[in-house]
């Protein structure tokens, strides 16, 4: 059983674990960051959002194999206090209704952000396209990114 | 009409006017808190450095009652919002019926917390008089301070342990509304920097030491047992500890979740089912008996005047067949519950919307006294109603006992979550309108077949209150009809049933105001004209034991439609729709749609709702709920759960639609402002948002859906 190595949120870790286990099981039950949620283990909802040597995945459809050798990023890496941009337009928003798909979104919207700082509405439907809010918060999140964009760097 | 309310409020409730287990009595417990403490009440403790924490006695789930309900404590007690803290109740003697749902949560704890904050603020003014030796009328309260004559100041945090040991004022004076300072305001969500910083516990997300994880293998046909099965290939799986047998199915405990879902995945492949008496159910079945019940005999839920001679008489008779599918929940966060079975008792940590009620179930699966199951209420990743059942926190428990000894997580996956819900069920609608010679509206009848939601959720029992239940939404029509009938035919289906977002008023509020706009066009009249006609200038109406001002209703109509501006010109292929509902006779909603339909494809591209849900408590989360409300009943144009050999044929959003970000309309919201005490608004939104847009398809097309979901071919 060989083991993995991973930098998660800036930290050398190692994981001894099966190869084709869904990284975001390590990170949940592993390495105990739960801000990383289970939604549908399909790669339909976008709950289990990180990020990738920054590209947004899908961590539930990136197997630890996949992702050993690579810099993987989480909400919880995302600032120390909750002062990144997309984390502050989120809270001036008042985007989360139950929360739980949140950290996915804010996931996807700092990739977003990264790649273009001013995204246009139809890059905005494209990256959410992925993302299911039971809650319907999709009216604020659209806004939260529009109020983001520009400071992401 | 008894409502789905006097069901919720059932489990665990000593006393209905005790709702809360509000009393005022200083209490000092075992084991806890210094003594400087001040904890007037169940609901809030002040403590030495001035931090306030208040305890939500209802399950927060996104719908802002850990924001709201607080709010209402703070704005009494004048406190400094940025020092308080929120925690959950547990389920015991101070709070015997948490059951959050009904849109019900703000409604009914408004006065006891209001009262809660009141008294403590009246204690620490009295605290404070006493040590300065003045007239506490020379006292007021100002942002966690007292203050007194000649710039005098003390935190309460100071005043805490000399507050506690003063009399609890019985009726203490509550505040004008004019004088908030709190409430009315746009207030963020407590949770929400706990939220984008990943920090929010879920229920998946609780870790114990020691914990294991499980997942169940389960029959697809619900309520099948396993026959036989060989545990030796999912032993042999990296991490799985145990695979044990309980009473829904085969839990695997493993060392973590990927190792119980690989583990189960083993098992099934070596299990076979007797699948039991629902093995045959399925969709098209089902409807035919639906259809048939929708002729044959009924239960009444609501009867004036004659309607069948008043059909029989009428000029002109309209008949229409709607039909609504059943639908899941499909809450983001499966079900889950972890459970520690200790020698003295256990402890469960569980997104609940019954509380009591789980704790009852789980303690009685335990062999345990209710006492002996503490129960830890976490954060829902969705409910709508879903987590009113029990059935996940009872399993764990099983599993947890089955497992033997430490904490024990069992995880539903989304395959798990979709076969094994407890649905809103499948009805059909047989719709009657008769007209005179003039065109006026003479005689309307509703008739509703289907399962009945209220017998599942009483265990197979039928209550005597079953039709009018199941009419919610039907027979509480706000329109004044010489001759109006609504009843409910039953038919038996094997599926468990549950409270869906909107309940049976989703479906009935969707067949009885698209009915009523054929009825409009049918007479050649404006169907917001036709709507306040019909409404006339009546004030309160009763329904059995519901009432609604149907002023009210009125003016929410209105301004929607005025907002709307309905009647203007539109851009060609475009439509407007409207639709109205008193829900539960207490919030009232009126959505107006604007949609097009090109090349078959179904646009919404705005909806403007206006609410009147009483004083508005926060509008930034009233809002919200308007939105998501919307967002939730949109979904259902789309979404549907069938039936074949007794599974469902749905087992993810890959195949259950849900609204995504590009889909979402623009919302715009008006609140009517009121001075009438604050209703619920979670689950309002969601019945007119259906008729609303399907209105407006009419508008845009002259197509008329009355059956849902939408499909592909529905636009061809
Ligand atoms: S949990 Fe990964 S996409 Fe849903
Ligand atoms: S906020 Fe609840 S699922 Fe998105």
């Amino acid at each position: 059983m060989p083991a993995y190595q991973l930098t998660v949120n800036g930290r050398a870790r190692t994981v001894d674990a099966e190869a084709d286990t869904p990284l975001l099981w390590i990170l949940r039950d592993t390495l105990g960051l739960t801000g990383t949620k289970f939604g549908c283990g399909q790669g339909v909802c976008g709950s289990c959002t990180v990020h990738l040597d920054g590209q947004a995945v899908r961590s539930c459809q990136t197997s630890l194999k996949e992702a050993a050798g690579h810099a993987i990023l989480t909400v919880e890496g995302l600032s120390k206090d909750g002062s990144h941009p997309v984390q502050k337009a989120w809270i001036a928003e008042d985007v989360a209704q139950c929360g739980y798909c949140q950290p996915g979104m804010i996931m996807t919207a700092a990739a977003l952000l990264k790649r273009k700082a001013h995204p246009t509405d139809g890059d905005i439907e494209d990256a959410f396209a992925d993302h299911v809010c039971r809650c319907g918060t999709y009216p604020r999140v659209r806004k939260a990114v529009k109020r983001a964009a520009g400071g992401v760097k | 009409m008894t409502s789905r309310r006097d069901f919720l409020k059932g489990a665990g409730a000593t006393g209905a006017g005790l709702v809360l287990g509000f009393h005022l009595e200083a209490k000092a417990r075992p084991g806890e808190a210094p003594r400087a403490e001040f904890r007037p009440n169940a609901y809030l403790a002040v403590l030495p450095d001035g931090t306030v924490r208040i305890t939500v006695p209802k399950t927060e789930m996104g719908q802002g009652v850990r924001t709201a309900l607080p709010l209402a404590v703070a704005e009494e007690m004048d406190l400094d919002w940025s020092k308080i803290e929120v925690v959950n109740a547990q389920p015991g003697p101070d709070f015997k019926s948490m059951q959050t749902g009904g849109s019900t949560s703000v409604s009914s704890t408004w006065t006891p917390l209001r009262k809660a904050g009141a008294a403590a603020r009246e204690m620490l003014k009295a605290a404070a008089a006493a040590e300065w030796n003045v007239g506490v009328e020379q006292c007021r309260t100002e942002k966690g301070f007292v203050l007194g004559p000649g710039g005098k100041k003390l935190g309460y945090g100071a005043l805490a342990e000399a507050a506690a040991k003063l009399p609890v004022p019985k009726d203490p004076p509550l505040k004008k509304p004019a004088d908030y300072r709190l409430l009315g305001q746009r207030t963020p969500r407590f949770d929400g920097p706990a939220i984008v910083t990943g920090k929010a516990i879920f229920g998946l997300d609780v870790r114990r030491p020691g914990q294991r994880f499980a997942a169940v293998l389960r029959c697809p046909v619900p309520g099948g047992k396993p026959r036989a099965w060989d545990a030796a290939k999912a032993k042999a799986v990296r991490g799985v500890k145990a695979v044990v047998e309980v009473p829904t199915g085969i839990a695997v405990i493993a060392d973590n979740t990927w190792a119980a879902f690989k583990g189960r995945e083993a098992l099934a492949a070596t299990t076979t089912w007797d699948e039991g008496p629902a093995k045959d159910f399925n969709s098209a079945t089902l409807e035919g008996k639906m259809r048939a019940a929708l002729t044959g005999p009924a239960d009444e839920a609501r009867k004036d005047g004659d309607v069948d001679k008043a059909l029989a008489a009428a000029a002109k008779v309209l008949e229409a067949e709607y039909a609504f599918p059943y639908q899941a929940h499909a809450t983001v966060e499966p079900m889950n519950a972890t459970v520690h079975m200790r020698a003295d008792g256990a402890e469960m940590w569980t997104g609940s919307q019954s509380p009591n009620r789980a704790q009852e179930r789980a303690a009685a699966a335990a062999g345990l006294k209710p006492e002996q199951m503490k129960v830890n209420v976490a954060l829902i990743g969705g409910g709508f109603g879903r987590r009113l059942g029990t059935d996940f926190s009872t399993e764990a428990t099983q599993v947890a006992k089955a497992a033997g000894g430490g904490p024990v997580q069992v995880v539903w996956d989304r395959e798990d979550d979709f076969r094994h819900d407890l649905y809103q069920p499948a009805t059909l609608h047989r719709m009657r309108a008769g007209l005179d010679g003039s065109g006026a509206l003479t005689a309307w009848a509703h008739r509703i077949a289907g399962p009945a939601v209220l017998r599942s959720w009483m265990g197979g029992q039928k209550s005597p209150a079953q039709a009018s239940v199941e009419a919610n939404g039907a027979l509480d029509i706000p329109y004044a009809i010489p001759a109006l009938k609504v009843d409910f035919a039953e038919v038996e289906a094997p599926t468990a049933l549950g409270w869906w977002r909107g309940i049976q008023i989703v479906p009935n509020v969707f067949a009885r105001e698209c009915f009523l706009d054929e009825v409009a066009h049918a007479i050649g009249k404006d169907p917001l004209q036709l709507r306040l006609d019909l409404m006339g200038d009546r004030g309160v109406v009763k329904f059995g034991r519901e009432e609604a001002d149907i002023r009210r209703l009125k003016k929410v109509l209105q301004v929607a439609a005025g907002k709307a501006g309905w009647g203007r010109k539109l851009p060609a292929g475009h439509g407007l729709g409207l639709a109205c509902h008193a829900y539960d006779g207490r919030t009232y909603a009126a959505e107006v749609a604007e949609v097009s339909v090109e090349k078959g494809q179904l646009r919404i591209h705005k909806i403007t709702c206006a609410v009147d849900c009483g004083i508005a408590l926060n509008p930034l989360g009233l809002e919200a709920q308007v939105e998501g409300g919307i967002a939730f009943g949109l979904s259902a144009l789309f979404s549907q759960i069938t039936w074949e050999k007794g599974r469902t044929v749905q087992t993810g959003y890959h195949d259950f639609p849900v609204l995504r970000l590009a889909d979402m309309p623009a919302i715009e919201t008006h609140i009517v402002p009121s001075t009438e005490p604050p209703s619920g608004i979670g689950e309002p939104p969601v019945p007119v948002a259906i008729p609303a847009v399907l209105n407006a398809v009419f508008a845009a097309t002259g197509q008329r859906i009355r059956r849902l979901p939408l499909g592909p071919d529905s636009f061809k």
